[in-house]
């Protein structure tokens, strides 16, 4: 019994240790950003706003290269309509944190690991922070690139690199691009949470300055994602092609 | 040569199906037009509702393909499963094509219970504010 008793402090440093532990391993101090999200639109502003949206404003800091290439590709889709999404093609970086499209989102949020699930193609990134970051040789470059993360207090920090060179983007960048992206949570006009995305890129290829966008997305109460799958509709089509070959016609 | 054999197998169902996209630019999205017709075919998908209405109008009988806005986006804007079945007759609110032939997207429909769902678009709103006004 006695000796029950001198174990005792020891097992409750040692649970102390745990919880303490625990508690850093879980990020408590950070807020949680878990939950499903749609475009926010300050008072005032129209439905389509939130940012994301270039809508005016002055001309990105492109080099006349960048706009070579990007006109060149305009020139192409322009007189058929033609977009990356029509080809179920996911938005990509940075065009997927400014709105992917007016879906939602759904964030999972762990200490090691951030999901981003866009409704849009059903695309996904991944922001690993800590030790399950992706060692540099062993990454393959994307539309979304590799995102690793860290806290500064309650704001996100989140790093993209590795994309590929992508002109069909609103905000076109190359391969070199680096996007920073601080996302934290404030209050909405009506008291709801909101939380705010700042968007950074730097592209040496590209652009000239850093390109700077904001966009705010609105917590949807107990939101649910759709499914989304894109490729369905040619699939059906497909089929039925193939049907009409089959029957001779 | 076999692998050659089944990428190009690949390659030419990638094409058959690439084919089958377009984009919206044949639609006219400034004006909306209303057309009633009997549902021949519905597949709510994505990225576009797909659509068959036989129509009787005063160009005859027929039947018309629609396309419209994603199964998503109809979701947020009222629709749920089973709204629109084949053998109902029913209303579709679309942007026409420009060229003025039959079809169109369709962005709002209104079911054979009554039950309307999806968005009005800036000419179905301009029509409703100018009968509220009794300009039209």
């Amino acid at each position: 019994m006695h000796r029950r008793f001198r174990a005792a402090p020891g097992i409750a440093a040692a649970g102390l240790v745990i919880i303490v532990f625990g508690a850093t391993r879980l990020g408590a101090q950070q807020p949680d950003f878990t939950g499903v999200w749609t475009t926010y639109n300050d008072p005032g502003q129209g439905p389509g706003g939130g940012g994301g949206g270039r809508g005016g404003g002055p001309p990105l800091p492109m080099n006349d290269a960048a706009k070579q290439k990007v006109e060149k590709y305009q020139a192409l889709v322009k007189p058929t309509g033609d977009t990356p999404g029509g080809y179920c093609l996911g938005t990509g970086m940075p065009g997927s944190m400014l709105g992917s499209g007016g879906y939602p989102m759904e964030i999972h949020q762990r200490p090691e690991q951030i999901m981003i699930v866009y409704e849009a193609h059903n695309e996904v990134r991944r922001v690993y922070l800590g030790d399950r970051m992706v060692p540099e040789a062993d990454r393959l470059p994307g539309r979304n690139g590799y995102s690793n993360g860290r806290w500064e207090g309650n704001t996100l920090v989140v790093e993209t690199t590795n994309l590929i060179e992508q002109v069909d983007q609103r905000y076109a960048h190359s391969s070199k691009a680096k996007i920073v992206e601080r996302y934290r949570l404030e209050k909405g006009a009506k008291g709801e949470a909101v939380l705010v995305a700042e968007m950074t890129m730097t592209d040496p290829e590209f652009y000239t300055a850093p390109v700077t966008a904001t966009k705010k997305w609105a917590k949807v109460p107990n939101g649910h994602l759709l499914p989304y799958e894109c490729a369905e509709e040619n699939w059906i089509k497909h089929l039925e092609q193939l049907e009409k070959k089959a029957a001779g016609k | 040569m076999r692998h050659t054999v089944i990428i190009s197998a690949a390659l030419l169902m990638l094409g058959a199906s690439l084919a089958a996209h377009h984009s919206a630019i044949q639609f006219d999205f400034t004006n909306s037009k209303a057309v009633t017709g009997v549902v021949k075919k519905f597949i709510a998908i994505n990225p576009h509702m797909q659509l068959v209405l036989h129509v009787k109008d005063a160009k005859g009988e027929r039947d018309i393909e629609f396309e419209g806005h994603s199964t998503n986006n109809m979701y947020r804007a009222g629709y749920r499963d089973n709204m629109i079945k084949v053998g109902d007759t029913i209303t579709v609110y679309i942007a026409p094509l420009k060229d003025g032939s039959d079809g169109g997207y369709v962005t709002a429909a209104l079911t054979a219970s009554g039950t309307r769902f999806g968005a009005r678009s800036r000419a179905e709103l301009e029509q409703e504010r100018l009968k509220a006004e009794g300009k039209k």
